[in-house]
């Protein structure tokens, strides 16, 4: 029987970054292929160009054996393939039945609306993943979790030959999850195929028939889950030659700086936090995707304010509820979302780094350019920024140098807490080294740096200590030097073996 | 019932007012005063329908009192001539949709926004009518006066009309698939793109349909008066909007039923009269209207956030 | 004079598009007056631009503060009613409740701040859309005027002295351009060279991207919000100056002029992007050919036809090389560009 999906040798760079170097990969029917490997592995690319948003730009792709060229995401959802992502597009006024509806009954605005029909597919839709989804209910009123089963309902709706399901537990409790797993074996057991992205080693054994291992846009390895264990698996997502030089720290940290205790943020799941970062220390904060690490950062910045235990800075307690007392504070936050939060693109590189600066560089509230400008060309000097002038819109810059912008925005309110989210997301190699001794020359300075990566040698490499956090909270605390399954093991939550 | 909270607590203010008036000033309630009162508001309810459909999909129309007033006159003038009902009817509404269709072009195809793209509209049509009749009246046929029937008749065809359409909209709201497709426009245009629903084209819909509404609405006016006043209309995109918003319709889209609306007009064309009639200075109305539509607004802030929370 | 090269050279790709806007705005500007020049009678002379000046204070006024706030990516609907409503309690303020004329202005300003105050709060604190906040002002304050004036009332027999203000020159000029130049350049100022001008715009461009650098948001959104309303009570003053009464009608209609000036003038009605210099253009450029093409006896629902139109030109301008390169472009399948933000 042919393949629903093939492969062969799939090639998709982004400028500089080159995200997926030959990638085969093959699904076959009625089988649930689990598809593994850390953030910036390749997995959302690989799924970008499957579904038809991103064209490849070497390679060849097979639709139950028949080639496919030029794939758009119409159709792409035409020939049956389809994709749960976290984010989903549903429509939050509209009821679930309604949400469906429109997904699914023909898309001509000529025609009665089937409420019927339609009440009847979702109520049959619902029951056969088993939720308790009302499915007069308004969209916005469920959770994320049962926005997705929403979604799900949809792909299997549209008959649906191929489904991609990308970390679809992330945020489920466990009873959602048995319904999840429940609808999984029926799609298998009807013939569709189902990719499933997760980092959770359980449910791939759990559930899937083979798992493919990604690693820096590669296929690592093809396997049976039942003929490998979850050691080989971990080893296969982070083995690699070290080609990023990581400076090693120069001197030994001093005093504690930021220290939280038993801190904890209702509103973002975070609980229960007690960490200390001291001063010229690089602390790594590890973890999977939704494990609360930005929550904590955004917690001690002020964005989503502690509600539970006590931040203090330099031994004295501070109540922080607001990003301007964080940094009235000295704590200084370069966000992930760097095109949204980091740097506002359409402004000046100059405006964004005196963004956060206002009341100490412009007395009085007017604007200094001489003095602006050379603040700016210095940091650009200093951090090495590339562009045409102070002037130049942020939105000119590539990845690293707008990342640059941002760790400069920060910088300039010359904190004592610096916190990094993924500084080095979607920078090239060569900028990610430039970032790498900044931060390490930062630390010498006296700077506490706590950096949240998934990029585990990053975090490897460039920690003093490494602290992993999981649902929320913190699991476990490595020092320097130790090795990269360690520390998945603790973000996954493998019960850790003997001497390994 | 949690879904329609609002459209009920207007509904229910509404009921007290009422209630209170029949009350307090029985008088209102007179059949004659009271009958020329709801047809003076028919147009407005067509209106304020057609703008409650505008806003579910996430934009806004300021220019539609200019509409009204330009179909009016465009009426007025055909019924002068001697053109008889239907025609007029006929015309007068395709000639409000092509001037909607003018600002849906320039809102869905060139994407400019609504709000700015209506102002000029508005203006435009507005000096462009100033300019043509230079205030003059234009005197109706007799014939025309009320349709050719009593007043009461005309009065009772009017508001008939206006209900008529109200429940017509009001279904077609719920099972009419291109209405939804507004909603669903409205709620997240790029989920609507996705679903292959095409928002452009509903956008585009939407302001034609408003342009007939206004056309349709403009007749119901004219058969009201001897002569049709070229300033008709003054204000009247003001008081759909405030009847559609008080009615439970989110600017941002996505939400709020006619219903909803039809109370909310109800409400506010109360306001005038309940005041005359309890001896308020008339001179309120305004300020009233505008306290009605902050409280509305603020009433859906203050539920939305405890939602979120 | 770096900065001032640099501010308008700001937003590169950006720049371009409001470098054109605004020189367009000037040729536009330029081609109005000498064409009026040629064909209107006394159209070029000093006392037929002092009657430009003074007719366009009042609006001029109420552009250049409309300019913050649509920077925010805000509106405000209400300031038209807000400056009747002014002008009425002025009149009031000092015939009925016997204040001097200096102590009743004061008393004004305070309360259209106080009245920007509620636009402020409803807006920047609790959140709500801007539109229907001050649509719903919009009926408030003037309704209130109406209220007050039991709808007939009117002040007059204002004392010359007041009405020199409104009709007399002051050193060569219309005495209220004198009260409109400062305020023209405080907000200019405020926009452009100062850091608050600089929040504006983060603000109207990302407005969770301003919070997440620290800037006070609330406070900057309120702060314009309240200036609007100062501002529209000293246009009440100048306007009851200059009309020698003050009517509850007065101001109608002002907002949507104000606000043609400021989209005229190259402002983004979503923010962020636009300048005060830009607004002046807009507000001169009506103001010229209202008063040109009566000039050239054309009838004055001309000039509010050619005004729409202009409006809607300088809008499409930019979007219709837009909308030929998207009827262009293949249906289906264009790849969304991509971020290198996000490359796996």
């Amino acid at each position: 029987m042919a393949p629903l999906l093939q492969l062969h040798n799939l090639t998709k760079s982004f400028g500089a970054v080159r995200a997926l170097r030959g990638v085969s990969f093959d699904l076959q029917p009625g089988e649930v292929h689990a598809l593994l490997g850390e953030n910036g592995a390749g997995k959302s690319t690989l799924i970008k160009v499957i579904t038809g948003a991103h064209a490849p730009d070497d390679g060849t792709m097979e639709i139950e054996g028949h080639a496919v060229a030029h794939l758009s995401p119409a159709r792409a959802r035409s020939l049956g393939i389809a994709c749960i992502y976290q984010q989903p597009a549903l429509f939050p006024d509209l009821s679930v039945a309604e949400n469906i509806g429109l997904r699914l009954e023909k898309s001509s605005p000529a025609h009665l609306v089937p409420w019927a029909e339609r009440r009847e597919r979702a109520r049959t839709l619902l029951d056969r993943i088993g939720g308790e989804i009302d499915p007069t209910a308004e969209v916005r009123t469920l959770s994320m979790p049962e926005q997705q089963l929403v979604e799900i309902v949809c792909a299997l709706g549209a008959g649906a030959r191929i489904v991609i399901m990308d970390e679809p537990t992330a945020s489920l409790t466990q009873k959602e999850q048995h319904l999840l797993f429940a609808v999984v074996r029926d799609l298998r057991a009807h013939g569709v195929g189902v990719i499933y992205i997760s980092h959770r080693l359980e449910e791939i054994f759990a559930l899937a028939d083979r798992v493919t291992v990604l690693r820096d846009g590669q296929t690592v390895g093809t396997n049976r889950v039942d003929e490998i264990d979850e050691t080989a698996m971990i080893r296969m997502m982070v083995g690699r030659e070290v080609t990023l030089i990581h400076p090693p720290p120069q001197n030994a940290p001093g005093e504690g700086v930021l220290a939280l205790a038993g801190v904890g943020c209702a509103a973002s799941g975070v609980r229960g936090i007690d960490l200390e970062v001291r001063a010229g220390e690089v602390v790594g904060l590890a973890g999977l995707v939704g494990a609360g690490r930005t929550e904590l950062a955004q917690t001690i910045f002020g964005l989503t304010p502690a509600d539970a235990g006590e931040i203090k800075l330099s031994g004295q307690r501070v109540r922080i509820d607001s990003p301007r007392a964080a940094v009235e504070q000295g704590i200084a936050y370069v966000p992930e979302d760097r095109r949204r939060h980091g740097v506002i693109l359409e402004m000046p590189i100059a405006a964004n780094v005196t963004m956060a600066i206002h009341s100490r560089i412009f007395p009085g509230g007017w604007l200094r350019s001489a003095v602006e400008r050379k603040l700016t060309l210095d940091f650009m000097r200093d951090l090495g920024v590339k562009a045409a002038g102070p002037e130049a819109p942020g939105g000119s810059l590539s990845g690293g140098n707008q990342q640059k912008i941002a760790l400069a925005r920060w910088l300039a309110t010359k904190p004592r807490v610096l916190i990094l989210d993924e500084p080095t997301q979607g920078v090239d190699i060569g900028a990610k080294s430039e970032i790498y001794k900044i931060i390490r020359q930062l630390a010498a300075e006296g700077l506490a740096v706590l950096m949240i990566s998934s990029d585990l040698p990053e975090v490897l490499g460039m920690s003093d200590r490494i602290l992993v956090m999981r649902g929320g909270t913190i699991v476990a605390e490595f020092p320097r030097g130790a090795e990269a399954h360690e520390v998945m093991a603790a973000a996954l939550g493998q019960k850790q073996q003997e001497a390994a | 019932m949690r879904k329609y909270s609002r459209e009920l607590t207007v509904a229910g203010v509404l009921c007290v007012l009422l209630l209170a008036l029949a009350i307090t000033a029985p008088a209102f309630y007179e059949p004659q005063p009271l009958l020329s009162r709801l047809a003076r508001e028919a147009p407005t309810l067509i209106l304020a329908c057609g703008i409650a459909l505008v806003m579910v999909s996430r934009q806004i129309d300021i220019s539609i009192g200019s509409l009204f007033a330009v179909s009016s006159v465009c009426a007025g003038l055909l019924a002068a001539a001697g053109w008889p009902l239907a025609a007029v009817l006929g015309i007068t509404v395709l000639f409000g949709a092509g001037l909607g269709a003018v600002n849906g072009a320039l809102v869905a195809g060139l994407r400019l926004p609504s709000i700015v793209v209506t102002l000029a509209t508005m203006v435009i049509l507005r000096e462009g009518l100033r300019w043509q009749q230079q205030g003059a009246f234009i005197n109706l046929p007799d014939s025309w006066q009320w349709f050719g029937l009593s007043q009461r008749g005309g009065q009772i065809t009017l508001i008939s009309c206006a209900l008529l359409a109200l429940f017509a909209l009001a279904w077609a709201s719920r099972n009419f698939a291109g209405i939804r497709f507004l909603y669903a426009v409205g709620s997240n245009a790029e989920a609507a793109r996705l679903a292959g629903l095409r928002p452009q084209w509903m956008t585009f819909a939407v302001f034609v349909f408003m342009g007939a509404l206004a056309g349709g609405a403009a007749l119901m006016n004219v058969v009201q008066s001897p002569q049709v006043d070229p300033k008709s209309g003054t204000g009247l995109e003001l008081k759909a909007i405030a009847a559609a918003v008080v009615g439970g319709v989110a600017v941002s889209g996505g939400r709020g039923n006619l219903w909803g609306v039809f109370a909310g007009v109800l409400l506010l064309a109360s306001i005038n009269p309940a005041l005359t009639y309890l001896h308020v200075e008339a001179y309120w109305e305004k300020a009233i209207q505008g306290a009605v539509i902050l409280l509305a607004v603020v009433f859906d802030g203050l539920r939305n956030q405890r939602e979120i929370s | 004079m770096a900065l001032a090269e640099s501010t308008r050279k700001k937003v590169r790709p950006i720049g371009l598009l409001l470098f054109r806007h605004e020189t367009i705005l000037l040729l536009v500007l330029v081609g109005e007056w000498l064409y009026f020049n040629a064909v209107g009678r006394r159209f070029g002379t000093p006392d037929n631009t002092f009657d430009i000046m003074r007719h366009s204070a009042e609006i001029g006024l109420l552009a250049l503060v409309m300019t913050p706030i649509i920077l925010t990516g805000g509106i405000d609907l209400s300031v038209g009613s807000l400056l009747g409503l002014c002008a009425i309690l002025f009149g009031k303020l000092w015939r009925d409740g016997g204040l001097s004329l200096p102590v009743a202005a004061g008393c004004t300003l305070l309360i259209g701040a106080c009245a920007g105050g509620l636009n402020a709060a409803l807006i920047a604190r609790l959140r709500l859309p801007a539109l229907i906040v001050t649509l719903g002002t919009y009926s408030l304050f003037r309704g209130f005027a109406e209220a007050i004036t039991r709808g007939v009332d009117t002040f007059t027999n204002f004392p010359d002295s007041f009405l020199a203000l409104g009709q007399n020159r002051f050193a060569g000029l219309p005495a209220q351009v004198w009260f409109f130049l400062p305020v023209a350049i405080g907000i200019w100022m405020l926009v452009h060279r100062t850091s608050f001008g600089r929040s504006f715009r983060a603000i109207g461009f990302v407005p969770d991207g301003a919070r997440f650098a620290g800037l006070p948001v609330e406070r900057r959104v309120a702060l314009v919000y309240v200036l609007a309303g100062l501002v529209a009570a000293l246009a009440a003053i100048i306007y009851t100056a200059r009309l020698g009464q003050a009517k509850a009608d007065a101001g109608t209609g002002y907002e949507l002029f104000a606000i043609t000036a400021v989209v005229l003038g190259g402002t983004s009605i979503f923010g962020g992007v636009g300048s005060v210099h830009g607004t002046l253009l807009g507000v001169a450029a009506i103001a010229v050919l209202n008063n040109g093409l009566v000039h050239a006896r054309q009838p004055r629902e001309v000039a509010g036809m050619l005004t729409g139109a202009l409006l809607l030109a300088a809008l499409g301008a930019s979007e219709i090389p837009k909308l030929l390169a998207r009827m262009r472009a293949p249906r289906h399948g264009a790849a969304p560009p991509l971020s290198p933000n996000n490359p796996s």
